[in-house]
């Protein structure tokens, strides 16, 4: 099929070489400040709920048992939030190399989405002193779904994924305390080593607890829609959130390039729209020929809210696939973004549905969350976003080519003397280099 | 650079035909699997042709378990419209609106034989005694994730939506009674009999009598709980269709045999996930060790330390 779409290179100036920090920007600009308001409501709110308990706070019921902190903050956000499984296994599984590029954005959006869904998850459990029982493994119950999203989701951000996420980190003492190398190397060379072992885990445990997020759906049996309810949901549910991930990272990444008025690298951005638009294929086929084969394609062309959000999903990501497949041929990087956000915005309707938007339960009953509780979600996305300013600026992880890197030295050395900047910044190798770029 | 075929065919070998035979074994131990009936399994059976709906049996529940009576609806009368977080036991009536025939329900937990909500539950918080077969609840495991609100299929357990201290309220046949050679508060004051306790066997032939000794009585002259939902400890006997009072039809086989089949054996010992994580750990080991050499290559020729 690639041998219809000529391939794109991008001009040396354009490529993505190197992640570098933000530089030049304080941190608190404003609508870090606003967030960090909404943050801080939201942790007041959540001291609130712990004293009250759910209900005053939520619009929970017994019908509705799980609200938008679970069906929202997890289940939808922690996909978005799968770029460093999706774009791992593409990367060092399937060898699409280009996708290193994206693949700092990718870690970082992953640990910030998976850290602040857990904790909004002990916020939402309402006996939450209970979850030491997660350190003795033989009071777990293997077989729930739950237990299962619970231990894997906890560990794999607590240790692959924070491991996967040091790097950058590392890199920053690097050059800014030089009395710490010799620690630093050690760490590195510790990392190199084990890398292959830290990584496979880290895309085992996404790919377990991605799809026992689906799993879970399947012991409310009948209450789900059969539109969606399948024994193939939690596969749905993985491969869903693998072409999300890939719509949320490299949706991200060029809104912050167009932000900090960086190059496009459309060579990669090629690549990782080429990689979603047929993730979405295989996904709505294997979903189209599953309805079909359970003989319940007749309840999609029913006029009610079921077949309604059927096909707001459906058609959502495949726009979304034909949108991406149209922006490569004419290179157009506007479509292309709207193409990764309707990617990102199908499958998270589609995440949504089961728990939510397609969830019957007898006797038929509403769920509307009740302010509080969409202002604590939202106060845990704030977070997030915050998490991710305050990264690009003090961290490599934004893409940019080779030149900004240099950019970057010459503007500390004026700027910011107070910074000790060394080695490659004003080594002969640096100067050697850069003014070869010059 | 990217995959070839032969090296994607090499890498499914790798890790599929390990992964293949953890399966077929997985299965073989999931196949043996078998609901087991409690040896002194308890249980109850309802008739609902002989219940008068006096409700004295929700008002005993209230006393036995020590629950202050539900009197919210209009602070004065114990009347709950459905099950809560204070009532366990709640009498209700069909009565369609063609004229056709009516019927009281009894709606407490039905003590599955394979429980949905013990099948969810991550600690274990709900399960199912292993002599009586009573489902119960204990507060130092349950971490409040209500998981078990959404896949009872009878739709019994109920959250405690107000308080720092949240508890799950449903029947547990008064286990605390139980223990002291009563029986639950709701049987011990039926005026009728028309909810009555004892051993699971005796109360199933029981009813099985009854649609035998009156032939046409009984809806589909069929007992619900005798197989329903693989089995369960509450026994209904009724005269209009299950269906509206409540009580799905949910086929022989029980929600979680149906559901969580490959669920089960994809996670049997863990040997699945962890022979896949063997295979790919030595695919990624390759190609990690090509993207080093990369970036080596590229920290000489720039002299920009490279980036991991």
């Amino acid at each position: 099929m690639s041998g219809t779409i000529e391939v794109r290179t991008t001009p040396d100036q354009e490529r993505w070489q190197r992640a570098v920090p933000v530089y030049g920007i304080p941190v608190a600009s404003r609508p870090f400040v606003v967030l960090a308001i909404v943050v801080l409501l939201a942790f007041l709110f959540s001291a609130y709920r712990e004293l009250a308990g759910l209900g005053p706070v939520s619009g929970m019921n017994d019908a509705f048992g799980w609200g938008i902190w679970k069906t929202f903050n997890i289940m939808v956000l922690t996909a978005l939030g799968s770029g460093a499984f999706a774009l791992g296994l593409a990367a060092y599984v399937f060898r699409r190399t280009k996708v290193h590029a994206l693949m700092r954005v990718a870690l970082l959006t992953s640990f910030l989405a998976y850290a602040c869904g857990l904790m909004l998850l002990g916020i939402d459990a309402g006996r939450p002193w209970n979850f030491y029982w997660i350190l003795f493994p033989w009071k777990w119950n293997l077989h729930s779904p739950l237990a299962e999203v619970a231990i894997c989701m906890s560990i794999y951000a607590m240790i692959p994924l924070a491991i996967e996420n040091l790097p950058p980190v590392i890199e920053r003492y690097y050059y800014l305390r030089p009395g710490w190398r010799p620690w630093i190397r050690k760490i590195r060379d510790w990392l190199v080593r084990y890398f292959p072992w830290i990584i496979g885990l880290a895309y085992m445990l996404p790919a377990m607890h991605q799809s026992s997020l689906g799993a879970l759906m399947l012991l409310a049996g009948q209450r789900v829609h059969p539109l969606w309810q399948t024994p193939w949901l939690p596969l749905l549910y993985v491969w869903a959130a693998a072409f999300m991930a890939f719509g949320c990272v490299a949706g991200t990444t060029m809104i912050c390039c167009m932000v900090y008025k960086r190059p496009l690298d459309m060579e990669v951005l090629d690549e990782a729209a080429n990689i979603t638009c047929w993730l979405i294929f295989g996904w709505v086929g294997l979903r189209v020929l599953d309805i079909i084969y359970r003989a319940k394609l007749g309840t999609a062309f029913v006029l009610d809210r079921f077949a309604g959000v059927f096909w707001l999903e459906t058609l959502m990501v495949l726009g979304a696939a034909v949108l991406l497949r149209r922006s490569i041929t004419r290179r157009d990087p506007r479509q292309m973004w709207i193409g990764y956000v309707f990617a990102s915005l199908g499958g998270m309707v589609y995440r949504f549905s089961p728990t939510t938007l397609a969830f019957k339960p007898d006797p038929e009953s509403l769920y509307f969350p009740a302010a509080i509780e969409v202002l604590m979600s939202l106060g845990f996305i704030a977070l997030g976003v915050l998490g991710f300013l305050w990264a690009i600026k003090k961290l490599a992880i934004l893409p940019a080519p080779r030149q900004a890197w240099f950019d970057m030295a010459k503007y500390a050395k004026v700027n910011r003397p107070d910074i000790q900047l060394t080695d490659y910044f004003d080594s002969d190798n640096y100067l050697a280099v850069s003014t070869q770029h010059d | 650079m990217s995959l070839t075929r032969r090296q994607l065919f090499s890498a499914i070998a790798k890790a599929g035909v390990p992964a293949t035979v953890a399966v077929a074994v997985g299965v073989k131990s999931a196949q043996a699997e078998e609901i087991r009936t409690p040896n002194a399994a308890v249980a109850l059976l309802y008739d609902a042709t002989i219940c008068i709906g006096c409700k004295a049996c929700v008002a005993a529940c209230a006393e036995a378990n020590d629950t202050t009576p539900d009197t919210r609806r209009d602070g004065l009368h114990q009347a709950p419209y459905d099950l809560n977080d204070l009532t366990r036991n709640v009498i209700k009536l069909y009565k369609p609106e063609d004229g056709s025939s009516s019927s009281f329900v009894k709606r407490q937990c039905m003590h599955c034989l394979d429980p949905a909500c013990a099948a969810g539950c991550p600690f274990q918080a709900l399960h199912k005694d292993s002599e009586t077969g009573v489902v119960q609840w204990d507060a130092e495991k349950c971490i409040g994730c209500r998981y078990c609100t959404i896949t009872c299929p009878y739709h019994v357990p109920r959250f405690q939506w107000v308080g720092f201290n949240p508890r799950v309220t449903k029947c547990e046949f008064c286990r605390h009674r139980l223990d002291k050679g009563l029986k639950p508060g709701c049987t011990s004051v039926c005026p009728t009999g028309a909810v009555i306790f004892g051993p699971r066997t005796v109360l199933l032939s029981e009813a099985k009598q009854r649609i035998i000794r009156n032939p046409g009585r009984y809806y589909q002259d069929r007992v619900y709980g005798d197989l329903d939902n693989g089995g369960t400890q509450a026994l209904y006997l009724s005269h209009v269709a299950f269906e509206k009072l409540g009580l799905p039809e949910l086929g022989p086989e029980s929600v979680p045999a149906q559901s969580l089949r490959w669920q089960k054996r994809v996670y049997q010992y863990l040997a699945l996930p962890a022979v896949l994580y063997l295979g790919l750990v030595q695919v990624i080991r390759k190609n990690f060790a090509g993207y080093k050499k990369e970036l080596y290559e590229e920290q000489t020729k720039t002299g920009l330390r490279a980036q991991l």
